[in-house]
């Protein structure tokens, strides 16, 4: 039971963490990044390099930070630019953006999955419950990165004018912001959020080229669900995952590996506002 | 003659194929108001969006303090010193009133004081702070665009409409404000009125928009112009 | 017509001759990769039809491909090969992809559903799909797949000729579905899905059919596959191949039919060719190569050689090669007494104390009126009165919050704007939301759609079109630019096409949102005289909201006016024209009182 509990608030924390740079990105620049995968992928080969340099594994997280945001800064001004009027095409060419990070990674590191080494080993006990350090370590990262978007949102000048893009982007330029700042700083952001969220998730399990794709489709629903709000994404973190952990557990892990999809295109068509005020 | 703070001339534009402006010429001087009268669908918020960058110029020149901007993007244009109340969606509904006024400036500088000024008008904006924009009545939302704009110390300020739905008091107290910051700073102000009263109680000059061209212009010192604009707006 | 229906029809018979030849010229290892290359880009077209023509872009074809590879290796596999199996699993394969084809449609489109959406659904279908046969263990054969059953006993090249002349008929029939008036109107809704709605064409029930359609097709393409290797593997159904079959459309030009289809072949033939000595350079090539189509050609790469041809061709030849090539429909009478409320006695529009707000802010609140045939009944008010919201309410039956609606007596319940097209009310709209690329007679046909029907592999040689319509469109000269492309037109003569269009649909009720805005001085003089001569002659119930005041005087029977989303006054224009409290909130100066 309390194993459970612990499942579904740790499989929460992990996809809250997963689809907040696509929530920022699209809330920012209306585009769906397609991409995000490949993101997830930079962010995981980057805890490997970390890992084979033999450097403390905590380095991990800023080194895939730093790597996503450097190939986001490059991706938003050769690819993202031309795109802002045509939202679909922004689609497939993040989309293809995906394969060719995906084929780089084949490239130079190889197809084969590889392990990274977890900065927290070890199980402890909670409430008589032996449960794994690092799941629950990810429930205080993703706490961590939910803290620092907040803060970044509400606390700095920045923050202030992407928010004023977000709503009402005519006014926002007719107050003097230059919103295509607004925009390359957010894809950066993002993007740097979507790596720092694949270094978190590599130790659970293990890294290849097309590790992000899986998360992909997930990370989509839910932020489809939750209106571009960082509250209702945490709300339809919780709910739909764990929606996935009971079924998982219950009926079967296969079944329980579509119940996010399922559930949130039922929800959005039913009522479109998904997880939000609408 | 010192130069033109804005120096609009032969200005066409509109939206796609369809011309709202036609051949339109106007020039702003430092210090002064000016008032641009107009029914509705006549021009007069699309000439506004025009200098702002927002609608591009289909033909004729717009110039800034000199500057030629007719082709600069809105957000640059905006940098330049001025100060745009638009006419529809005029805040940041879900931003709190604090906010919506620190994003009248380009940065934090300078704040404090402008607050310090501008609650000196309208001492409820220094009050409410905290609250959404979103949840104050119509009359507010109007005071805090003012605020926003006198916030800095812009050399133009370009207010689309600001009278429409406002009772009478507060028309009256706005020219006021508007009056004193004019003597305070000498900033040119641009506004776009069907309230001829209120225009005139304000301005040294202004103009009459008729389905995009200027069918009337004048001082608004003229003894018959109000009579005579009145009527050319009259139902 | 006939001089493209020959060019069609020689380039479709070289096909089938290269497609009878092909094994006799071409080495077996090609023979037997092309084979597959015609299988997925019969495939490739029907994203193409969706993507390209219709605006649905999918990723879901590669699921509705892999359902009918398993309909044929599961049936294959545990009922044995016989003609009646290989006929069942076929007609298996159908009825599951239309069945979930349906459903997908179903949770896409809905009125006001964004078209990113579709996107993700669809791109969730193959992974869904995949994860099934996963679970499906050693029945579905899990990762690995199914293998080595029974199947037709057909040559390697029996299946090329098969395959090709397959492909090549499927393409003609599609050439012929695109450019008929049903395929115009798949471009009309991807143009612009709101005025369609309008016009009476209920959109998502149409996407989902050419969903389900699309969806058969792709089946019957997996199913020959699955017919021709003896193997069916998840690989065939997931999304790797569904985003693949959208990157050769988007290389090859999407909305060109032709270019998809050589695209698929061209690249697949070539990846079988390559991916054996450079496996993930190719890939990252192709992926390459599609950003940057995507980004600089967004069109593609055919219509970007066919241009150049195009161009040396009449620089060869001094003519244009692009000359439009589909005759105009002839114009003739409509039938009459179509309209709703012949008859009744009820007045043509009655509304009851509706209400419009958004969260707490009331937009209109209690309106009231009625209003009969032959009144032409102008609204004004100042802006942020609610008038375009009243013929927002008036014209969709989900936007109101409260009150009613009735039409000669019918009240209008909860239903989509094409919904109220049926009950005799017909909308303009401010801007001039036509169709970009269609010509004038195809935008006048797609208004009578809901009357006449639309071909599906055809043009309608006869454009029926009402008095009414057929006078606007000459007193503006609109019939002499009936093949024009409609973004071609000047502003003056969209408006005319606009007001066609509505009146096209045979109303009885005519809501016009500033028919009049941007137009000269004389332009608005000829709407305002054929405004007043329709509603005389044929009675029509017409409410126009204008700007211009001096307008609506001339024209109007009557005035509401709206003010802050309550009806101000109610009268005739005598009475609207003399009150001081209209004069007062227009013109400001005193603000007194009752106003507020």
């Amino acid at each position: 039971m309390i194993a459970l509990a612990l499942d579904i608030i740790t499989t929460a924390a992990i996809l809250f963490a997963v689809a907040a740079g696509l929530l920022i990105i699209l809330g920012v620049l209306k585009i769906v990044n397609f991409a995000h995968g490949g993101f997830l992928t930079i962010g995981g080969y980057s805890a490997l390099v970390v890992t084979q340099l033999g450097w403390s594994p905590w380095l991990a997280y800023p080194v895939a930070a730093l790597a996503g945001m450097v190939m986001g800064a490059v991706v938003e001004r050769f690819v993202i630019r031309p795109l802002y009027d045509r939202p679909l095409d922004a689609i497939l060419a993040t989309w293809g953006l995906g394969i060719i990070i995906g084929q780089l990674i084949t490239i130079i590191f190889g197809r084969e999955i590889q392990f990274v080494q977890t900065p927290i080993a070890g199980a402890t006990s909670v409430i008589g419950e032996t449960y794994s350090l690092y799941r629950l370590f990810l429930i205080v990262a993703a706490a961590a990165v939910a803290a620092g978007i907040a803060a970044l949102l509400n606390a700095t000048r920045l923050g202030l004018e992407a928010r004023a893009v977000i709503m009402n982007e005519p006014l926002a330029r007719g107050l003097g912001i230059n919103s295509g700042h607004v925009r390359f700083v957010t894809f950066c952001f993002g993007a740097g959020l979507a790596s720092l969220a694949g270094a978190l998730i590599t130790p659970l399990s293990s890294v290849d080229p097309n590790m992000g794709v899986p998360w992909l489709v997930n990370a989509f629903m839910l932020v489809l669900v939750s209106s571009v709000s960082l509250t209702s994404l945490a709300a339809a973190a919780l709910a739909l995952g764990g929606a996935q952990v009971l079924v998982s557990s219950f009926v079967s892990p296969v079944i329980g590996g579509l119940t996010i999809v399922v559930l949130a295109a039922l929800l959005l068509r039913i009522r479109p506002a998904g997880f939000g005020r609408g | 003659m010192s130069q033109a703070v804005l120096d609009v001339a032969d200005l066409c534009s509109g939206y796609g194929e369809a011309m709202i402006l036609r051949n339109v010429s106007l020039a702003i001087r430092p210090g002064e108001i000016f008032a641009l009268l107009g029914k509705n669908g006549m021009g007069k918020s699309t000439l506004l969006k025009t200098v702002l960058g927002f609608v591009p110029a289909g033909k004729g020149s717009i110039r800034l303090f000199g500057e030629d901007i007719t082709a600069l993007p809105t957000h640059l244009i905006a940098r330049k010193a001025i100060a745009y109340t638009p006419q529809e969606q005029t805040l940041f509904q879900d931003l709190t009133v604090e906010e919506n006024l620190r994003l009248g400036l380009r940065d934090d500088r300078g704040f404090a004081e402008g607050l310090e000024r501008v609650s000196g008008y309208f001492p409820i904006v220094g009050k409410r702070l905290g609250q959404k924009a979103g949840t104050l009545s119509g009359g507010e939302q109007k005071m805090l665009i003012v605020c926003r704009a006198l916030l800095g110390t812009p050399r133009l300020v370009l207010i689309d409409e600001i009278s429409e739905g406002l009772q009478p008091s507060m028309i009256e107290r706005l020219a006021e404000i508007l009056l004193a910051e004019r003597a305070r700073t000498g900033m040119a102000i641009f506004v776009v009125e069907q309230n001829v009263p209120f225009a005139f109680s304000l301005a040294d000059r202004y103009a009459v928009l008729k389905i995009g061209e200027i069918a009337d212009s004048g001082t608004t010192g003229d003894a018959l112009a109000a009579s005579r604009v009145q009527e050319q707006l009259r139902v | 017509m006939s001089g493209r229906l020959a060019l069609a029809g020689s380039i479709a018979g070289l096909c089938v001759v290269a497609a009878i030849a092909g094994p006799y010229v071409l080495d077996s290892y090609t023979v037997n990769i092309l084979v597959r290359s015609f299988l997925y880009a019969a495939t490739a077209l029907t994203v193409d039809i969706l993507w390209g023509y219709a605006g649905i872009l999918t990723f879901g074809q590669a699921a509705f491909f892999g359902i009918g590879a398993y309909a044929a290796g599961i049936t294959f596999t545990y009922l044995d090969f016989s003609p009646q199996n290989a006929v069942l699993a076929l007609l298996a394969g159908l009825a599951v992809s239309a069945a979930v084809a349906a459903v997908t449609g179903w949770i896409s489109f809905f009125h006001g559903a964004s078209p990113l959406y579709v996107a993700i659904v669809t791109l969730a279908m193959p992974i869904i799909f995949v994860q099934i046969l996963y679970s499906g263990g050693t029945f579905t054969g899990s990762s690995s797949g199914l293998v080595g059953y029974n199947t037709f006993d057909l040559s390697v090249e029996s299946w090329f000729t098969i395959c090709g002349v397959g492909l090549v008929v499927l393409t003609t029939v599609a050439w012929f579905f695109v450019n008929s008036d049903f395929g115009r109107m798949l471009v009309a809704i991807r143009e612009n899905e709101q005025r369609c709605t309008y016009l009476g064409i209920n959109a998502p029930r149409i996407k989902i059919l050419l969903m389900v359609v699309m969806a058969m097709i792709a089946s019957v393409a997996g199913y020959a596959y699955a017919g021709y290797t003896v193997v069916v593997a998840p690989e065939i159904g997931s999304f790797v191949f569904g985003t693949e079959l959208v990157m050769w459309v988007a290389l090859g030009g999407r909305g060109t039919l032709i270019g998809p289809v050589l695209g698929t072949i061209v690249i697949d033939v070539t990846t079988a060719y390559l991916s054996g000595n450079l496996p993930f350079v190719w890939k990252l090539i192709i992926g390459s190569i599609f950003v940057l189509v995507i980004v600089a050609l967004p069109q593609g790469i055919i219509p970007v050689v066919r241009t150049a041809l195009g161009r040396m061709w009449s620089a060869a030849t001094g003519r244009s090669a692009m000359a439009s090539s589909f005759t105009v429909p002839a114009i003739v009478d409509a039938r009459a007494g179509r309209r709703a409320g012949a008859g009744s006695d009820a007045p043509a529009l009655d509304v009851a104390d509706l209400t419009r707000s958004y969260g707490s802010l009331k937009v209109l609140e209690g309106v009231t009126f009625k209003a009969l045939g032959s009144e032409l009944l102008g609204i004004i008010g100042p802006n942020g009165a609610g008038k375009t919201t009243l013929m927002r309410c008036l014209s969709d039956g989900y936007e109101r919050t409260g009150g009613t609606v009735a039409a000669f007596g019918q009240t209008i319940a909860r239903v989509p704007p094409h919904g109220v097209v049926g009950f005799g009310i017909g909308r303009s709209f401010q801007t001039t939301s036509l169709f970009e690329t269609l010509t004038v007679a195809e935008c006048l046909t797609l208004a009578r759609y809901r009357l006449d029907g639309a071909g599906m592999m055809s043009r309608m040689p006869e454009l029926a079109l009402p008095d009414s319509a057929r006078h606007v469109i000459a007193a503006t000269g609109l019939d002499r630019e009936m093949e024009i492309e409609c973004r071609h037109l000047s502003h003056g003569m969209k408006r005319a096409l606009e007001l066609a269009m509505v009146l096209a649909l045979e109303p009885s009720v005519l809501l016009l949102d500033e028919p009049t805005a941007g137009l000269t001085k004389p332009e608005r003089t000829l709407i305002g005289n054929i405004l007043v001569e329709l509603v005389q002659r044929e009675g029509l119930c017409t409410l126009i909201i204008e700007h211009d005041l001096d307008f609506v005087r001339d024209i109007s029977t009557r005035i509401i006016v709206l003010h802050q989303g309550k009806v101000l006054l109610d009268g005739s224009v005598a009475e609207v024209v003399g009150s001081e409290l209209v004069r007062t909130i227009y013109a400001g100066g005193e603000h007194k009182g009752a106003a507020r």
